[in-house]
């Protein structure tokens, strides 16, 4: 499996994209990382980790709720489930992710017009 | 200690099934892609990366980090004070002692004076009393008429009712018990909002003149002569010719007025015998309505009692309204007292925790080793100062446990010592208590701990790690014997006040009252209220019982009086002389109900005139010998004298005779002026004295058997000496004074441990100077002269400031004071003489020691 290019994430965005990913429906944490990567078209790769801690603190915070279930394969996998304040929180943080890259982006076209 | 930080937490089981979830499907996905399996499962492996870490930080994510800091520190402080047990004993102790006693008096401060009254909305109840403006510290107690002329008239109040209190002697047991009944005004309980606990409160028809007879008896009561019975509702009650039908039983917790009442009846205003204005029956006390502020309430009450002056010119044109909160009257005579002793206490633990932080100061300077390396192993300083502080935390806590367990203690001690205290009962240890005194170890943690730490761990002292073992301290030290200062000053300034306290003690005790308290025996002998409605008869009771005690072989002389002499009371009323009223010279007087007997009995001198006659006319009056010089220039028989608020109750009469001056009206008043009434029934149950032979006690037995077969129906309370009873009224003086002195004591101990502990460690930080200095031939008693004068030069500027301090606190105390001035030269040179005295024995023995260096062996180490 080739590494794929590393891009750094930025603080409290891998927070979102996991709660992104699990509003798509009860997912396991493998399930997670792949799906990151097959969206992002293999630009974001999240490393175990990040990726395990982020989802216990997530699961403490009372974002998501996890229980025990069989995967497709047949294995007993932790599946992650948003809760609704989970759902308020991903809200929340998609409107200021939204605001943001839209500032980013009127900077940026401005700075090319000026170039 | 068997603590692992990298212990597994529970979860670790779960994840680990999580984590091979996740590799297996890594493993499965490499097949799928041509892998073989062994392949497939280590590139998952390798893909995964270092599982242990990821472990720990999924770990992380369920601990919190800070508590996780802080057990640590705790157990790595729990470790090393163990290694030190010595200095932690005595830290322990000193700590457990310092904040033991103020959680002790704090918990006495919060259960008397911060706490509300157990009533519902305690804070809205009111005293209300009359005064009458031509009188003196007389009588505040009030008309039913008026009583129920301010509950209706008053706007402020939700209700406003009163209670006098009545002995009562029940006769069912082989001899006669006195029980203390309170007659209650109507809406007693209603004001109080505190319902019976069985049964019910009065009725509007057990108001009314001739209406039901209806008691509520106290718990105590119900528990002592009922055993708890659950049908007392059907009893009744039988005292002498009366029988009362009870209604109710009030919870344990209820003891308004006092502890002592027994049983609550109503007193009905529309009786016959109510009608009078000038009757002074009720202490009234009232319930201001919800947002009715107390300067509110005080205005209303004046503009109802001037009304009540224009409608009833006589009396009511003469009174005046006061009103205090009545937690106020309640509390108030203590309250300095323990705000003083709170003061006490404080200056104690923090003289408890400048001694400490003294001592940490040394360590620490001990530990720089210790502390530079672990400066180089990249500790930062804010770890280490969080590790020394929660040294210091671990420390105070256990002091403040042990001192909880000391404050349990007294405030036992509390209800045993102070009986006379107010709400003594309501004193326990509570949650707000063990909380104080957790807080006690936080500001003693930072007060003891912060600075030394702070000091200890400077960036500066890294580079001693640079240097060998040897100790590089500033043998000067400005800090410590900074902290040393404070504690000589705080220590002075407590022995000044307990000394000043002791001297008032003393002069007090020197006092020669004007009468003689010894072999005199006194009690009271119960009666009612309602005896007064037959004066003569009354009086003719009274005379023949002190006929029959005479007639009893080892008694002097006998005499009955309305309050005992030396006890502190002042009725102080005005006066005319052969019927004019000067309107630029008032007469003011104490008035003394006497009876015949009675100057003989307490030993106060005839100077003039004869003494009360047994039998004589009410209206005989004397007067003593200040009253006489003041306001008759001697010559005082003959002139007719009456006091300017008439009423039948009053006194009127002609001056018969002259006696000596005596301290009456309290030991620690200087003879006033007095006018006696000879009456001898002032009250249906007034105090009876008997000078006797021998001991007072030993006639006891014999007293109240005698009064028992003239009177069987009677029972005789509070039986004891004269001098029993002065000493009692005095003994809150004493105990405050005495627990001063032990404050103060203490004080001066720690600081002296201070000063001792100082010394001694800056002999050891200089050895190696004196040790070069003695080999280049100083003489050993220069040192100890050296060493010596430092100690004593810090004490005499911690004089300097403590009585400085004590000048300026001075006048805290003055209140306090009997018969010395806050400022008396004589206690300030004992207190300085003493500190001095203690303060060269404790840098004698450290200043000796600095000085028997071995000089050969510390020239050999360097």
């Amino acid at each position: 499996m080739a590494p794929t290019e590393k891009t750094d994430l930025l603080q409290g965005t891998l927070d979102m994209l996991i709660l992104k990913i699990v509003a798509l429906g009860p997912v396991h944490g493998y399930g997670i990382s792949q799906r990151i990567r097959q969206i992002s078209k293999e630009v974001l790769n999240v490393q175990q980790g990040s990726l395990y801690p982020a989802l216990h603190r997530l699961e403490k915070r009372g974002w998501l709720s996890a229980e025990w279930g069989d995967s497709e394969n047949g294995r007993e996998a932790k599946f992650y489930k948003l809760s609704a304040k989970g759902r308020r929180q991903l809200a929340q943080e998609e409107a200021s992710w939204n605001r943001l890259s839209e500032a980013v982006e009127l900077i940026l076209g401005a700075a090319q017009q000026e170039a | 200690m068997s603590w692992n930080p990298f212990r597994k937490s529970p979860r670790d089981p779960e994840f680990d099934r999580e984590i091979a979830f996740h590799i297996d499907e890594l493993t499965r996905a490499g097949i799928a892609q041509g892998l073989s399996p062994e392949e497939a499962r280590r590139r998952a492996i390798l893909e995964f990366g270092g599982r242990e870490q990821v472990k720990q930080q999924v770990r992380e994510v369920h601990t919190s980090p800070l508590l996780e800091t802080l057990a640590f520190n705790f157990r790595a402080a729990l470790r090393f004070l163990r290694r030190s047990p010595s200095f932690s004993a005595a830290v322990i102790l000193t700590l457990a002692l310092g904040i033991g006693a103020n959680s002790a008096v704090f918990s006495a401060i919060d259960a008397v004076v911060l706490r509300p009254l157990p009533y519902p909305n305690g804070d809205q109840l009111v005293q209300i009393n009359q005064h009458d403006t031509r009188n003196r510290d007389a009588n505040t107690s009030v008309a039913p008429q008026r009583l129920e002329d301010w509950n209706r008239m008053s706007s402020t109040f939700s209700g406003i009712s009163g209670y006098y209190t009545d002995d009562l002697s029940e006769i069912s047991g082989p001899l006669p018990e006195r029980l203390t009944m309170a007659l209650v005004a109507p809406r007693f309980l209603d004001v109080l909002e505190v319902p019976p606990v069985l049964g019910r409160n009065f009725t509007r028809d057990e108001f009314h003149f001739g209406g039901p007879a209806a008691v509520i008896i106290s718990n105590h009561l119900w528990q002592r002569r009922f055993a708890g019975d659950p049908a007392i509702l059907t009893k009744k009650l039988r005292f002498g010719a009366y029988s009362w039908s009870i209604v109710g039983v009030m919870p344990a917790s209820f003891a308004f007025p006092n502890r002592d009442i027994d049983l609550w009846a109503p007193s009905p205003p529309d009786a016959p015998y109510a009608q009078r204005r000038d009757a002074t029956w009720f202490t009234v006390f009232g319930r201001m309505k919800s947002g009715v502020t107390f300067a509110h309430a005080q205005a209303d009450m004046a503009t109802v009692q001037s009304r009540l002056g224009q409608q009833f010119p006589k009396p009511d044109a003469d009174l005046t309204v006061q009103s205090a909160p009545l937690k106020e009257t309640i509390v108030s005579e203590v309250r300095d007292s323990l705000w003083l002793l709170y003061g006490s206490v404080t200056l104690l633990l923090l003289i408890a925790c400048s001694n400490i932080a003294a001592l940490l100061l040394a360590r620490t300077a001990d530990r720089e080793h210790e502390i530079s390396i672990r400066f180089s192993l990249g500790a930062s300083r804010r770890a280490i100062v969080g590790q020394l502080l929660t040294e210091v935390f671990a420390l105070a806590l256990l002091g403040s446990l042990l001192g909880l367990a000391i404050a349990a203690g007294a405030t036992r001690a509390f209800h045993l010592l102070a009986n006379t205290l107010p709400r003594a009962s309501e004193i326990n240890l509570n949650p707000t208590i063990v909380l104080y005194s957790l807080l006690c170890a936080v500001a003693t943690t930072l007060l003891c701990g912060l600075f030394p730490a702070l000091r200890g761990t400077r960036r500066d002292l890294a580079h001693s790690l640079a240097q060998t073992g040897r100790t590089q301290t500033s043998a000067r030290n400005p800090l410590q014997w900074f902290l040393v200062a404070v504690q000589v000053t705080l220590a002075v300034t407590l022995l000044t006040g307990a000394g000043l306290l002791l001297r008032s003690l003393q002069q007090l005790s020197r006092v020669h009252p004007g009468f003689d308290p010894s072999h005199v025996l006194t009690f009271q002998i119960s009666g009612s209220w309602g005896e007064t409605a037959d004066m003569p008869a009354l009086n003719r009771r009274i005379d023949s019982t002190l006929d029959t005690i005479r007639t009893i072989p080892g008694v002097q002389s006998a005499a009955t009086s309305a309050i005992l002499p030396g006890i502190p009371s002042l009725y102080q009323v005005e006066f005319n002389l052969d019927g004019s009223l000067d309107p630029n010279r008032k007469i003011l007087a104490d008035n003394r109900w006497v009876s015949w007997g009675y100057f003989d009995t307490t030993a106060i001198p005839l100077l003039q005139g004869e003494a009360c006659r047994r039998g004589g006319p009410p209206s005989d009056v004397l007067v003593n010998r200040a009253f006489a010089s003041l306001y008759l220039s001697g010559a005082a028989l003959g002139h007719n004298i009456a006091a300017a608020a008439y009423n039948d109750f009053s006194t009127k009469g002609q001056i018969r005779g002259v006696v000596g001056d005596a301290r009456e009206a309290g030991l620690n008043l200087a003879p006033v002026p007095t006018v006696y009434s000879c009456y001898s029934a002032p009250t249906p149950f007034p105090n009876f004295l008997v000078r006797t032979h021998g001991d007072p006690m030993a006639m006891a037995e014999t007293i109240r058997r005698s009064i028992h077969q003239i009177d069987p129906a009677r029972s005789v309370y509070a039986m004891m000496p004269l001098e029993q009873h002065l000493d009692e009224a005095y003994s809150g003086n004493r105990l405050r004074t005495v627990l001063l002195a032990l404050f103060a004591a203490t004080a001066v101990s720690l600081a002296s441990i201070g000063l001792y502990g100082t010394l001694n460690y800056l002999g050891r930080m200089r050895q190696r100077e004196v040790g070069v200095r003695l080999a280049l031939g100083a003489a050993r008693s220069r040192i100890v002269t050296q060493f010596l004068f430092q100690g004593l030069r810090v004490t005499l500027i911690g004089c300097v400031a403590g009585l400085a301090l004590s000048l300026a606190t001075g006048r805290l105390i003055a209140g306090m004071l009997y018969g010395v001035s806050p400022l008396d030269p004589i206690t300030y040179i004992a207190v300085l003489v003493l500190i001095l005295a203690v303060a060269t024995a404790a840098s004698l023995f450290p200043a000796w020691r600095a000085a028997r260096v071995d000089p050969v062996q510390i020239l050999r180490q360097e």
